[in-house]
C-alpha cells in the first residue's frame, strides 16, 4: 500500500535529481539541433551537399531505386531525388520562417495593444481574434492562398495570417499577467511610463513563452505549407518544395521512395523542431 | 445562480452571432481581393459552358457590376436568410452542392472523432500505468503524431493496406474499410492534442488527495481510473472540442483528396482551382458557423458539468 502511495512521488524525485546533475540537454535535444542545423545548411548552401542538379536529370536512369549514387533514388525524368529535396529546402523552410514572422509580429502587436490599452480597443481586437479563430486554420490558409495566387510566398503569407490569432492571445495574456504585478506598479510609482514598463518588464517576461510558441509554430508552419504545396497551391514544378515532391511522387506506385524520402525529411524536421520547443518550455 | 447563468448564456450567444457575421465579412473581403475580372473570367471559361444569358443573370444576381460594398451587403443579406447562391462552375445552387457532399464528410469526421478519442484514451492510460520506460515511449507518441503531415499518413496507409495487403481498393473510396482508413488518417493528428490534455490532467488528478485516499483504501488502479479519474480528466478536453472540429474540417480537404472521396473537402478543392467564390464563401462561413456553435455549446456546458467554473470570469474574459 505504501509502495503504491510513494510510487509517483519517488519517480518525481528521481527525475528531479537527474535534472540537477545533467549539464547538457538530453541526447534527443542535441540530435534535434543537429537536424535543424543540417536543414539550415541545406537551404543556405545546397550545392555543398550534392553534385546533382535538381532540374535536369539523366533519363536513362529514370525511376531508379535508392543506391550509393542516388540516396533517395531518381524520379521519372532521372533527376536525383536527394538533390531535389536538398534544393527544395530553401523555399520549404524559408516560407515557414516568413509565416512565423508574420504571425509573431502582427499577433504580438495586436496582443500588446489590446492588453495595454484595454477598454474598447481590447474589445474590438478581441472580436477580431475571435473571428480569425472561428475559421478553421487550414481553410483560412486555403482561402487566402487561392485569393493571392498559387505561389509558395503566398502560401507562407496565408499560413502566417492563420497563426496571428494564437500569438495575439498569448501576448495579451502575458501583458495582463505582468501588468498587474507589484513590481510593475512600483515602476509606475517611481515615475516610469508605459513604454518603460513595456520594454523593461513586459517584453522580457513574455519573451520566453512567445519564443516557445514561435518554435512550435515553425514546425506547424512547415506542415501547413507542405500540405498547401501537396495540394498544388505553391510554386509549380520544377520547384521542389517538400510537399510538392510527395504529391508528384505518389503517381509512381512502383517507386515508393519518391514519396517516402521527402516525407521522412518533413517528419524528422518537424519532430526535431517540436522537440526543441518542448525542451525550451520545460527549461523555463 | 440561474439568472446569472441565463445572462451568461445570452451574452455568449450574442457574441457567437457577431463572430459568425464578422467571419462572413472577413471571408468575403479576402475572396474579393481577387483581381477584378477573375469572376467574369471564370464565368466565360468555355469549359463551364454557360450561355451569355446565364452570365448576365449571375452578374446581376451577385451585383458583380457594382462596388464591393454593395456585393457584400447583397451577399450577407442572402446569407442571413439562408440563401447561399449559385456555383459559378456548374450553375447549381450552392446549398445543393454542400448538401450532397455533407453526408460523406459527416461520416468521415464522426468516425475520425471516435477513433481519435479511443487513441487518446489508450495513449493516456498507457502513459499513466505502463512501467517507466514504456510509459516514456507512449508519452512521446502525441508529439510524433503532431509531426507527421496528414497526407503522409494517408499515403502510407494506402500504400500498405490497399496496394500491399489489398484490404481495400482506392477505386471504391466509400466502402467501409476505405472509410475506416480515411478516418484513421484524419484521426491521428486530432488525437494528439487530445491525448496531451488527457495525460496532463490524469497526472494532475492522480496526485490529488482523493486519489491517494482511494488507493489507500485498496482500490485498484484500473478501478480508480474508471470510477474517479476519467470524469475530471475529461473536462478540460471538452474545452478542446471546438479546436478539434476545426482540425477535422481542415484535415478533410487533404484526406478526401488522397482517398478520392466526394465530400466538403473535395468541394473546397474544386472551388479553389475553379475560382468558384460563392462555393468557397459558403463552405468557409458554414464551417465558421459549426465551429462557433460547437464552441458555444462547450462554453455553456462547462459550468453545468463542473460547478467550479466561475461564470463571472468567463463573461469578463
Amino acid at each position: 500500500m505504501t509502495a503504491t502511495l510513494g510510487y509517483t512521488q519517488l519517480r518525481n524525485v528521481g527525475t528531479a535529481s537527474k535534472k540537477l546533475t545533467a549539464g547538457l540537454p538530453p541526447v534527443t535535444v542535441i540530435l534535434s539541433f543537429a537536424v535543424v542545423l543540417l536543414v539550415i545548411l541545406w537551404s543556405l548552401v545546397p550545392g555543398f551537399f550534392t553534385s546533382f542538379s535538381p532540374v535536369t536529370g539523366d533519363t536513362a536512369s529514370k525511376l531508379a531505386a535508392p543506391s550509393a549514387a542516388h540516396w533517395f533514388g531518381t524520379d521519372y525524368l532521372g533527376r536525383d531525388q536527394y538533390a531535389r529535396v536538398v534544393y527544395g529546402t530553401a523555399s520549404s523552410v524559408t516560407s515557414a520562417l516568413v509565416a512565423v514572422l508574420i504571425g509573431l509580429v502582427v499577433g504580438s502587436i495586436i496582443g500588446l495593444a489590446s492588453g495595454f490599452r484595454g477598454g474598447w480597443l481590447d474589445s474590438v481586437l478581441g472580436r477580431f481574434v475571435d473571428v480569425l479563430l472561428a475559421i478553421p486554420g487550414f481553410l483560412l490558409a486555403v482561402v487566402i492562398v487561392s485569393s493571392l495566387g498559387f505561389q509558395t510566398i503566398n502560401a507562407a503569407i496565408a499560413t502566417g495570417v492563420s497563426a496571428v490569432a494564437v500569438f495575439a492571445r498569448l501576448m495579451r495574456a502575458e501583458v495582463m499577467r505582468v501588468r498587474s504585478a507589484t513590481y510593475v506598479e512600483a515602476s509606475y510609482l517611481e515615475g516610469g511610463n508605459r513604454l518603460h514598463a513595456l520594454i523593461g518588464h513586459i517584453l522580457p517576461n513574455a519573451y520566453r513563452s512567445v519564443l516557445v510558441l514561435a518554435v512550435l509554430q515553425f514546425g506547424t508552419s512547415i506542415l501547413i505549407i507542405a500540405s498547401l504545396a501537396f495540394l498544388g497551391y505553391g510554386d509549380p514544378p520544377p520547384a521542389s518544395d517538400w510537399g510538392l515532391l510527395v504529391a508528384s511522387g505518389k503517381t509512381y506506385v512502383t517507386a515508393p521512395w519518391l514519396v517516402y524520402a521527402p516525407a521522412l525529411v518533413i517528419v524528422v524536421t518537424v519532430l526535431s523542431v517540436n522537440r526543441i520547443s518542448r525542451w525550451l518550455r520545460k527549461a523555463k | 445562480m440561474t439568472s446569472d447563468y441565463k445572462r451568461f448564456a445570452l451574452t455568449r450567444a450574442g457574441q457567437a452571432v457577431v463572430v459568425v457575421l464578422l467571419a462572413y465579412v472577413l471571408t468575403f473581403l479576402v475572396i474579393s481581393v481577387l483581381p477584378g475580372d477573375a469572376i467574369t473570367n471564370t464565368l466565360r471559361d468555355p469549359q463551364h459552358g454557360l450561355s451569355e444569358e446565364d452570365i448576365q443573370r449571375i452578374v446581376a444576381f451577385y451585383g458583380l457590376d457594382q462596388p464591393v460594398i454593395v456585393q457584400l451587403l447583397l451577399s450577407l443579406g442572402r446569407f442571413l436568410t439562408g440563401e447561399l447562391g449559385f456555383s459559378l462552375q456548374s450553375n447549381l445552387p450552392v446549398s445543393q452542392i454542400v448538401g450532397d457532399a455533407l453526408p460523406s464528410t459527416l461520416t468521415l469526421a464522426t468516425s475520425a472523432l471516435l477513433i481519435a478519442i479511443v487513441f487518446a484514451v489508450v495513449i493516456a492510460y498507457g502513459a499513466q500505468y505502463l512501467p517507466g520506460k514504456w510509459a516514456a515511449i507512449v508519452r512521446s507518441i502525441p508529439s510524433f503524431f503532431l509531426s507527421v503531415p496528414n497526407f503522409v499518413i494517408g499515403l502510407v496507409l494506402i500504400e500498405f493496406f490497399a496496394f500491399r495487403l489489398h484490404s481495400f481498393t482506392t477505386t471504391d473510396p466509400n466502402s467501409p474499410v476505405a472509410t475506416l482508413f480515411a478516418a484513421i488518417t484524419l484521426a491521428i493528428p486530432v488525437s494528439a492534442p487530445l491525448a496531451e490534455v488527457l495525460i496532463a490532467s490524469l497526472d494532475h488528478e492522480s496526485r490529488q488527495e482523493y486519489a491517494l485516499v482511494a488507493r489507500s483504501r485498496g482500490l485498484s488502479e484500473a478501478k480508480l481510473f474508471a470510477k474517479h479519474l476519467v470524469k475530471p480528466s475529461a473536462l478540460p478536453s471538452v474545452a478542446m472540442v471546438a479546436l478539434i472540429v476545426g482540425e477535422l474540417l481542415g484535415g478533410s480537404v487533404i484526406t478526401e483528396t488522397i482517398f478520392g472521396r466526394d465530400g466538403i473537402g473535395t468541394v473546397v478543392q474544386k472551388a479553389v482551382t475553379g475560382e468558384d467564390q460563392p462555393v468557397l464563401q459558403a463552405v468557409v462561413s458554414l464551417s465558421a458557423v459549426v465551429f462557433v456553435a460547437v464552441n458555444l455549446v462547450a462554453d455553456l456546458a462547462s459550468p453545468l458539468l463542473d460547478p467550479r467554473v466561475k461564470l463571472r470570469e468567463k463573461v469578463g474574459a
